[in-house]
């Protein structure tokens, strides 16, 4: 509680007894907190956006505590505007869009989902509103012009390999593939996550059946893995030693586990470890759409990748070197399917995962 | 109030003769009439139209509207979507009879016999009522993971084994975390049903020459049967309409109950019309439930359970109270006293996979709720904000409409009755789901906003407000309004200056029974939430999903501790325990 806090307007006006306490430690450099990079029309919009107070923010990128800490940096950037950050797997963000959108209540502003199907979709019924933000251009050059008409950009990059409980196996004991998995010493011994839920999932089951076809996971399911719903949850599984492999692991969430002291490593395959480029978007008809706006540039600004390396992810700026302790997709084998493939693919892996794995 | 009804009784008839133009008798009953049929409309707004509008959906084409049967055969069209039907009557029926094994005993243990530390028995039955059934599957999660399970893994110390004991992603897994947190339901019913046998029927019995046993099995409990059925059937409504913990638990077991097969409706692209004619056999099969257990008790005679009977004393069980006393310690233990403890260890530590140690410590879950995740805070007040205001609409709407009732005040009374009874056989997920039917889109537009949650959260627990109110009411003899009414007093006044204060202390208990549900209800929340309007509920699934079990272990320890206190301030200051039974 004695560690230096940021408190923005949100704590003040709301936290109860938490808002006295930090308002007795005082709000710091509010105005000093200012961004020195902003440009005329970042702080127009800033301008306009302190008017609207707040934007809601979707997303499925990362795990809740990076989520929060990306909605905080911006707080402290851009002192004035709140960040409702709402954390969840792919699919059910999604899920609550279109409710949304059947309901004609839009709360969303800005939607970040690891699945580009969900904005190619949005984009095609015209429910997404084209930007073009001044960082756009920025940003590293693989992750630019993801769409052509400037409707949904990268704002994550992120990595997935497998991970195992490092105080149960050894390193040279380890997977060193893809194909390992369907070993039968491993089975019942992996967790993995589910497409339905995940979106990372179905961008990686979607690069093994390209790569393997269908008859990967039909070998994977005699191994009986542990299907959750998160990618995140099954480092979880890792954690607790309930399982000893994680069939799906994202380097970020080992990354932040290994720093609480848990006893987990990465493995990055040597047949290629999975980027997956995940998009934001803001909504048409958005409440907030100049806080939406603002929010989008800080997302692919220098602040939100220090963010990011913090917590073991992918910068998306160059001038923002990746963290020392995890290995960064500049240095790796990588894979990836494209956008069409995936838009195509991803529903089809869901139908056949369920087939195979009886959820 | 003695002297109260002879004034009105002696001023009455002086009144009777006084001539009344009905333009006057209007005037004087307007006020009261508007109140009755604004609880009309608002009955049916609540409970009539979400059904009607989901039964109506789903004989229509998504797009088009047009009447179809097409959304039926698309839901029943796949093995698989059939299966989940099928496991959840499984997991209903085996929750009700584990809940039975558990429940039953424990009641005559404490109805009947001279079983000691009663009141700690019936404090950790109080606790189990109290954990939400998706926060006991986390808990079993961490007490019964086959491989990381405190359980499993003591077992594994102590006897060396390389497999664990207990496996919770398993069908049994899931009955028996469900059975834990419903089992108060039979234990509550079959006790106050219990409490007023006399002893006259099993002395009778005894001087017969029949044994304790025999006498409890074939006398005194089929005295209590319609309660026994009544509280398993409520626990296997409760089974098949959760949502929390079988998605915690039956997904990485591989398999889908009917309430996540709803889900899977709502996954892209939304097919809430499929969902609606999915959701209608789960209506069925409840109110045949309902059907089953009235015409298996509605038959017989159960007339020695009068309220007005004789002595009772406890049975003695000599050496026996030891055994019965461990029973009912170790049912407890697995309901209550286990899933709080390791839930309270996940709360205060780093790492939940490396136990205790003083290293592992820490206070750091807390401090992300309270300070760093900023929806949290708000989640909190949310979910105590609506469960108040819910608990005190549904008391509200409830005593309105029993008062009518009770009175019969209007014709169709009893259509009135069901209406308010009926949201108890709709489970959650359907409730919400005709609840998005019928008010989400313009003109109400209500999605997303605080209103629609506490709607929904009135209308799930009206029937509990209902029934309070209504036994309440009927304790109550209508002389005493009638001696304010003579007395030249409106309806409004007899109710507000004689009626709410007599029942002052029932509706205060039933506030708390629909509070305590309301501010854990899941299944409700998860569809009509909105990104301002979340609760502590629905962030537990959140969190669940990605494993984080530390954090989401402290924000759910908030929520059991502030139930508890809420219930226990409320209930001393009624002077009842938490089935409203007057204190000693």
């Amino acid at each position: 509680m004695s560690r230096p806090y940021t408190a923005g307007r949100r704590e003040i006006l709301t936290g109860g007894s938490a808002a006295f306490l930090l308002a007795a430690v005082g709000a710091p450099g509010r105005a000093a907190a200012t961004a020195p990079d902003e440009s005329p029309h970042k702080r127009q919009l800033y301008e306009a956006a302190r008017r609207e107070g707040e934007l809601t923010w979707y997303m499925s990128h990362t795990n809740d505590v990076t989520a929060q800490a990306l909605g905080r940096g911006f707080e402290s950037a851009y002192p004035g505007i709140r960040v409702n950050v709402v954390r969840t797997t792919a699919q059910v963000v999604f899920q609550r869009v279109s409710q949304e959108l059947r309901a004609g209540a839009v709360q969303v502003d800005v939607f970040s989902s690891s699945d580009v199907g969900h904005h190619t979709y949005l984009k095609k019924r015209g429910l997404l509103e084209p930007l073009a933000p001044e960082n756009a251009g920025k940003v590293f050059e693989n992750y630019r012009h993801y769409d052509p008409d400037g409707c949904f950009f990268v704002t994550a990059a992120a990595l997935i390999g497998m991970a195992y409980n490092s105080a149960r196996l050894k390193e040279t004991e380890v997977p060193g593939n893809w194909t390992g998995l369907a070993d039968p010493k491993w089975n019942d011994r992996i967790a993995l996550a589910h497409p339905a839920f995940s979106g990372f999932i179905g961008v990686w089951a979607l690069t093994l059946r390209k790569l393997y076809g269908w008859k990967f996971f039909e070998d994977l399911a005699k191994n009986h893995p542990q299907v959750g719903r998160s990618i995140n949850d099954t480092v979880t599984m890792l954690n607790a030693g309930e399982r000893l492999i994680a069939g799906t692991a994202l380097s970020g969430t080992v990354g932040e586990n290994a720093r609480k002291g848990n006893p987990v490593s990465m493995i990055f395959p040597s047949d290629g470890s999975v980027l997956v480029l995940a998009p934001s978007a803001v909504l048409k008809g958005a409440r907030h759409p100049n806080a939406a706006r603002l929010f989008m540039e800080y997302l692919l600004g220098t602040d939100a990748s220090k963010v990011w390396v913090e917590h073991f992810g992918e910068p998306l700026r160059p001038e923002v070197s990746p963290s020392g302790a995890v290995k960064s997709a500049r240095d790796l084998k990588t894979i990836r399917p494209s956008v069409p493939e995936l838009i195509e693919g991803t529903p089809e892996v869901i139908r056949q995962w369920r087939e195979t794995f009886g959820v | 109030m003695k002297r109260f009804a002879v004034w009105g009784a002696l001023a009455a008839p002086a009144m009777a003769g006084a001539p009344d133009s009905i333009w006057r008798r209007l005037l004087r009953l307007e006020p009261a009439m508007l109140l009755w049929l604004f609880a009309m409309g608002v009955l049916l707004a609540l409970v009539a139209n979400p059904m009607f509008r989901l039964a109506v959906a789903s004989f229509e084409e998504p797009e088009t509207g047009r009447w179809t049967l097409a959304n039926y055969i698309a839901a029943y069209g796949s093995a698989r979507q059939l299966q989940a039907l099928w496991n959840s009557l499984e997991l209903g029926i085996g929750v009700a009879l584990l809940s039975g094994v558990f429940g039953i005993p424990i009641a005559w243990a404490i109805s009947r016999t001279d079983m000691p530390a009663k009141p700690l028995v019936r404090l950790l039955i109080f606790g189990a009522f109290i954990t939400p059934p998706y926060l006991g599957a986390i808990s079993w999660i961490l007490l019964a993971g086959p491989n990381s399970g405190w359980l499993n893994l003591t077992w594994m110390t102590l006897s060396g084994a390389d497999h664990g004991l207990f496996n919770v992603y398993s069908m049994s897994g899931l009955v028996a975390v469900v059975a834990f947190s419903s089992f108060p339901y039979v234990f509550v019913l079959t006790e106050s049903a219990l409490d007023l046998v006399p002893s006259e029927m099993e002395d009778a019995a005894s001087i017969l020459g029949a044994g304790v046993l025999h006498t409890t099995l074939r006398v005194t409990l089929p005295l209590v049967l319609p309660a026994i059925l009544g509280g398993l059937v409520v626990c296997f409504l409760e089974a098949i309409a959760l949502f929390g913990a079988p998605a915690m638990i039956a997904l990485p077991a591989n398999f889908q109950v009917a309430s996540t097969q709803l889900w899977q409706f709502f996954e892209f692209p939304v097919r809430a019309e499929q969902a609606a004619a999915y959701a209608m056999p789960l209506l069925l099969i409840t109110v045949l439930m309902i059907w089953l257990q009235r015409s298996l008790t509605g038959r017989r005679g159960y007339a020695a359970v009068t309220g007005k009977s004789g002595e009772r004393r406890p049975i003695r069980l000599g050496a026996w109270r030891w055994p019965m006393l461990g029973y009912a310690l170790l049912v407890c233990s697995l309901s209550a006293l286990l899933p709080l403890l390791v839930l309270l260890q996940a709360a205060f530590s780093r790492a939940w996979g490396r136990g205790l140690s003083v290293g592992n410590l820490t206070l750091q879950n807390f401090r992300y709720i309270l300070f760093e995740e900023a929806q949290a805070r708000e989640a909190i007040l949310h979910t105590f904000a609506y469960a108040g205001a819910s608990a005190l609409a549904a008391i509200g709407l409830a005593f309105v409409i029993a008062y009518l009732v009770r009175r019969r005040l209007v014709p169709g009374a009893g259509l009135l009755a069901f209406l308010c009874m009926s949201p108890i056989v709709i489970p959650g997920i359907v409730l919400a789901i005709g609840f998005y039917a019928a008010y989400s889109a313009p003109p109400l537009a209500l999605y997303g906003t605080s209103l629609m949650m506490i709607l929904a959260f009135t209308t799930r627990f009206l029937p509990v407000g209902y029934a309070s109110a209504s036994a309440g009411m009927q304790s109550i003899h209508p002389e005493m309004e009638e001696a304010v009414r003579s007395l030249g007093g409106g309806r409004l006044l007899a109710i507000r200056r004689v009626l709410v204060p007599l029942l002052k202390k029932n509706l205060a208990g039933a506030w708390i029974l629909v509070f305590i549900p309301a501010a854990r209800e899941l299944s409700t929340a998860i569809f009509l939430v909105g990104p301002n309007t979340r609760v502590i509920s629905v962030m537990l699934f959140d969190l669940s999903e990605e494993g984080n079990f530390e954090v989401l272990a402290a924000l759910g320890a908030i929520l059991v501790a502030t139930s508890i206190l809420i219930a226990t301030i409320g209930f001393r200051v009624i002077g009842r325990d938490f089935m409203l039974r007057r204190g000693p």
